[in-house]
């Protein structure tokens, strides 16, 4: 049974189209701007958790240069190759052992001006059969799931535009996204050209340089360090068999283990009555009715039906990525961690324009993998619990 | 907080240099067997899973997931963890966060390496590869005397400027070395899990070339293909699924700054330093509740890329005063029967799998404990408190764990 | 002294290209040689009798091993699909000289899905539930480039 409380305390995030300064520069500048903005130095951090990837860092041990500049020089560290909502996690545990009473998790990576997140995909494929194909790829797949959405429930063309088009509207009103497309109408969308049907220009996440940094603290200290503490009331993951062709691409099961277990550890029955805002990881528009289905939001099936009314929207009942989601920004690694600081925003009243009124309880989903094989959900909320 | 036990270990049949036989999902997955098979355990009993290697030697990004089958994760939460050569302790250090949080019972930790498949100098030179192209770009020759120089002539450049620096401080000779190498690869003749299994005498070491004085060709590990699994348990859990345990009682982190080269942020740290030993291992001693580690530690199982650091471990880690780690292999204490046996495994100099590796250690420790060793390298002496440790990154990385014959009570 | 010459450097590519060698397993070694026979080989769990192609060693589901071969194929239906305006190689996107259709197809007699490409109809003539046919490479290579795509089957 799980005793102590954990909180985010404070967030920072940095994206750009091509950062003008190198990675550590970059880190340093984000990590020493957070401590100076809580008033604390990097003594008052008792683990590190950085999440960031060989590949995509084009380095052996991609944290070697990221410990000083995070301030880790002579600390405890660690690092989580995944998404960032799984470092979040792994931070969590940390914190709910009794060892540490901080965390800062830091993760990062630079997709737009310094390696190709297709590629970095590629990378991820069976090396013994798919990767020497070359018929599977970020941009084939993602394509593949969507038409499975379409196939089975019936989404249309132009609802998927609108789906995309909503995100993209969000992402205008967010100063963090760095997506040029951002204010595109539905008609804007649909106008941009196919990759692989259905999947249009204009339904994909853009390549990002960025981090994102998250201080995470037990109970009195989280007290201590801020007077809004958003509180992790719920953890949960789950993986998936790599193989799509053994998977229904319509639905997401582990995205709905994932959440299964996040909402029992943060007593959730009724997610859909019970969650104010949800900032998900659905790196392709299709992605995200698959996604909030099995997080519960919305019925099966229902994601025409959503995109027509336009129940997704800041104002409507049950807000979806508010910030413009993923196709706002998106950093490997970072991702998800600023899905949980989107969060996090919302619940301290800090979104400006994306801002859900009154949202004291939110959920944030991030994945690994093609076509959502592995999934990770956190619960946050403003109370305790 | 939650006690967390060791249950189980399970490794691959072998650990040897080319595993042609199997493919990268099969050969994790037979550690995975392994490791039911030694505790009857099913994957029903697993709730979460720890995974590490470091991926770059095989050019596989992400690889839990495309093996995810081999290893027993489907449906389970699983998380990668990657830290260079401390990666399998990484890993191990996940597994017990995760029990001790209290949000799950049962969780198995799964590391390995299939280095044969992919460059492993490719892997290593990879930590600094921006910076030594740049270089190469503006027309700095690396390979001459200054570009070694400047970098410090590589990992084993390094390791043989912390080698000289530890024999400077610590009054030992490069005999020292090679009677260590002889020590280990001997031990390690006796583990079936091994690479290295030739019984091997000071010597046979000597006969070696000189590759960077003061190290020697045999005083350098291999590079071998293998996999382990641990699983790790709660108390509770402990005393339903199985009939012995070993108990993590300390465990902590440290890193300092990436050494091997001045090139690099012009950093004048001596690799023979290892602040960071002497500040994690004093965490997990506190930790454990060891007030004495000179006395109360009664085996260790260090990470041990080249022999001479053996020897440096054990006074960095505490276990023994600076300078008197030569001592103690001169009377015969760090022996197999001796009073302080290092390295009974063969230690990593005899065996790296390197995502493994650093799991290596503590499994090692937990089987000694559990007394479950096969083979001959099984310590005759009761095993109270064990010291595992793990070391990597650019020389810069370490991480200790305790493993003890009983909980760590409040 | 005069001054020397600084170089500043503000941004560095470094290409990098590996050769990495991967053991394909005796799983696909066998299936390697069936397609070099013009036979395309699944295995099936004796657990939950799914049949998976390309054949692998074990089923997650039932943590058993798959040991069971069986031919698949030539034939199957194609169960979902995506037209391709652009082709994607090392992570960099260009526009494809033509369209292409990749498929996941039901092979008869297996359950898992095969990605194929499938080529001799226009995009716009594909159709869920059609049924396509393997085509081979003739001369063999006995490389994994042996099954060479899919046509439309009668």
């Amino acid at each position: 049974m799980v005793e102590r409380k954990i909180a985010i305390v404070a967030q920072a995030q940095i994206h750009s189209k091509d950062m003008p300064v190198p990675r550590e520069r970059m880190l340093f500048e984000l990590v020493k701007g957070l401590f100076d903005s809580v008033g604390i130095t990097r003594h008052d951090i008792d683990t590190f958790v950085l999440c960031s990837n060989d590949f995509s860092a084009g380095r052996t041990i991609s944290n070697v240069f990221e410990d000083t500049p995070v301030g880790a020089y002579m600390k405890d560290e660690t690092k989580v190759e995944a998404d960032g909502v799984m470092a979040a996690t792994y931070a969590t545990a940390r914190l709910l052992s009794g060892l540490y009473d901080t965390a800062l998790v830091v993760g990062n990576s630079l997709g737009a001006s310094q390696f190709r997140p297709y590629l970095v995909m590629d990378y991820e494929l069976n090396p013994v059969y798919d990767r020497q194909l070359g018929l599977i790829n970020e941009l084939s797949a993602g394509a593949l799931q969507a038409k499975a959405y379409m196939d089975e429930y019936g989404l249309t063309d132009s609802q998927l535009d609108k789906i995309a088009a909503r995100l993209l509207a969000n992402a205008a009103k967010n100063p963090e996204s760095i997506n040029d497309d951002a204010g595109a109408t539905p008609e804007d969308v649909a106008a941009s050209e196919y990759l692989y049907e259905p999947l249009r220009r204009l339904h994909c996440y853009p390549f990002t340089d960025g981090a994102c940094a998250l201080l995470l603290a037990a109970g009195d200290k989280a007290r201590e360090l801020t007077d809004k503490p958003v509180w992790i009331r719920g953890v949960g993951d789950s993986l998936d068999t790599y193989y799509i062709g053994e998977r229904n691409l319509a639905r997401s099961r582990s995205t709905k283990l994932a959440a299964e277990r996040a909402y029992k550890m943060a007593g959730i029955s009724d997610p859909a009555g019970n969650i104010d805002v949800a900032e998900v990881s659905a790196k392709f528009a299709a992605q995200e009715p698959i996604i909030c289905e099995e997080l519960g939001l919305f019925p099966e099936g229902s994601g025409g039906e959503v995109a027509d009314k336009g129940s997704a929207a800041i104002g409507a009942a049950m807000p979806v990525c508010p910030s413009g989601g993923a196709l706002g920004s998106y950093a490997f690694c970072s991702a998800g961690l600023v899905r949980i600081a989107e969060c996090y925003k919302q619940l301290t009243g800090a979104a400006g324009d994306t801002q859900v009124a009154g949202a004291s309880t939110a959920v944030a989903h991030g994945q690994d993998g093609f076509c959502l094989q592995h999934n990770a959900v956190m619960v946050v909320s403003s109370e305790e619990g | 907080m939650r006690n967390v036990a060791i249950i189980g270990v399970g490794y691959t049949p072998v650990f040897v240099s080319k595993r042609k036989d199997v493919n990268i999902a099969e050969m994790i997955g037979e550690s995975v067997d392994a490791a039911f098979r030694n505790t009857n355990l099913t994957p029903d009993d697993i709730d979460a899973v720890t995974f590490g290697n470091m991926q770059t030697f095989e050019g596989l990004n992400l690889p839990h997931l495309w093996s995810s089958e081999h290893f027993r994760a489907i449906d389970k939460p699983t998380i990668r963890i990657s830290t260079g050569g401390t990666t399998g302790m990484s890993t191990l250090h996940a597994a017990y966060y995760y029990v001790a949080s209290g949000l799950y019972d049962v969780v198995m930790a799964v590391t390995w390496e299939k280095q044969s498949e992919g460059d492993s100098q490719v892997g290593l030179s990879g930590i600094v590869l921006p910076e030594a192209m740049v270089m190469v770009q503006h027309g700095m020759d690396l390979f001459g005397g200054k570009g070694m120089g400047g970098m410090g002539g590589g990992s084993t450049g390094a390791a043989a400027y912390q080698a000289m620096s530890y024999l400077h401080h610590s009054g030992a000779e490069p005999e020292h070395i090679d009677k260590m190498a002889a020590l280990e690869r001997s031990n390690a003749a006796l583990n079936p899990y091994a690479h290295l299994r030739k019984k091997t005498t000071v010597a046979d070491i000597q006969a070696t070339p000189m590759t960077t004085y003061p190290l020697r060709f045999g005083h350098t590990c291999p590079t071998s293909d293998g996999a382990t699994t641990c699983i790790v348990c709660s108390e509770e859990k402990a005393a339903e699924l199985a009939d012995t345990a070993a108990w993590i009682t300390g465990l902590a982190s440290c890193t300092s700054d990436p050494t091997t080269a001045n090139f690099i942020e012009g950093q004048i740290t001596d690799p023979a330093e290892q602040e960071p030993a002497k500040i994690a291992s004093k965490k997990a001693y506190a930790m454990a509740g060891i007030d004495d580690p000179k006395t109360q530690i009664d085996m260790c199982e260090m990470y041990n890329g080249f022999a001479h650091q053996s020897l440096m471990w054990l006074e960095k880690l505490g276990v023994c005063d600076e300078g008197e780690a030569h001592k103690l292999l001169d009377a015969g204490e760090l022996n197999i029967d001796g009073r302080l046996p290092t390295n009974a495994s063969g230690g990593v100099f005899s065996t790296n799998a390197i995502g493994a590796s650093a799991m290596n250690r503590p499994t090692e420790c937990a089987l000694q404990i559990m007394r479950k060793i096969e083979g001959g390298h099984q310590i005759p002496k009761p095993i109270h408190n064990a010291l595992a440790h793990g070391w990597g990154g650019m020389f810069q990385y370490v991480t200790v764990m305790i493993i003890s014959d009983s909980p760590r009570r409040q | 002294m005069a001054a020397q010459d600084r170089i500043v450097v503000d941004n560095a590519v470094v290409p990098l290209d590996f050769t990495y060698n991967y053991r394909v397993g005796q799983s696909m070694e066998k299936f390697i040689k069936g397609l070099g026979d013009k036979k395309i080989l699944g295995v099936k769990c004796s657990g939950c009798s799914k049949v998976v192609v390309p054949p692998r060693q074990f089923c997650g589901t039932c943590n058993r091993v798959m040991d069971e071969w069986v031919e698949v194929g030539p034939g199957g239906t194609v169960e979902l699909y995506t037209v391709g305006h652009v082709t994607v190689e090392k992570g960099l996107v260009e526009v494809a000289d033509a369209p292409s259709v990749l498929a996941l197809i039901k092979l008869d007699g297996a359950t898992g899905l095969l990605a194929g490409e499938v080529e001799g109809v226009e995009p716009s003539g594909v159709k869920n539930g059609m049924r396509v046919r393997a085509v081979f490479k003739e001369p063999a290579e006995d490389s994994l480039n042996d099954l060479d795509h899919f046509e439309p089957a009668g």
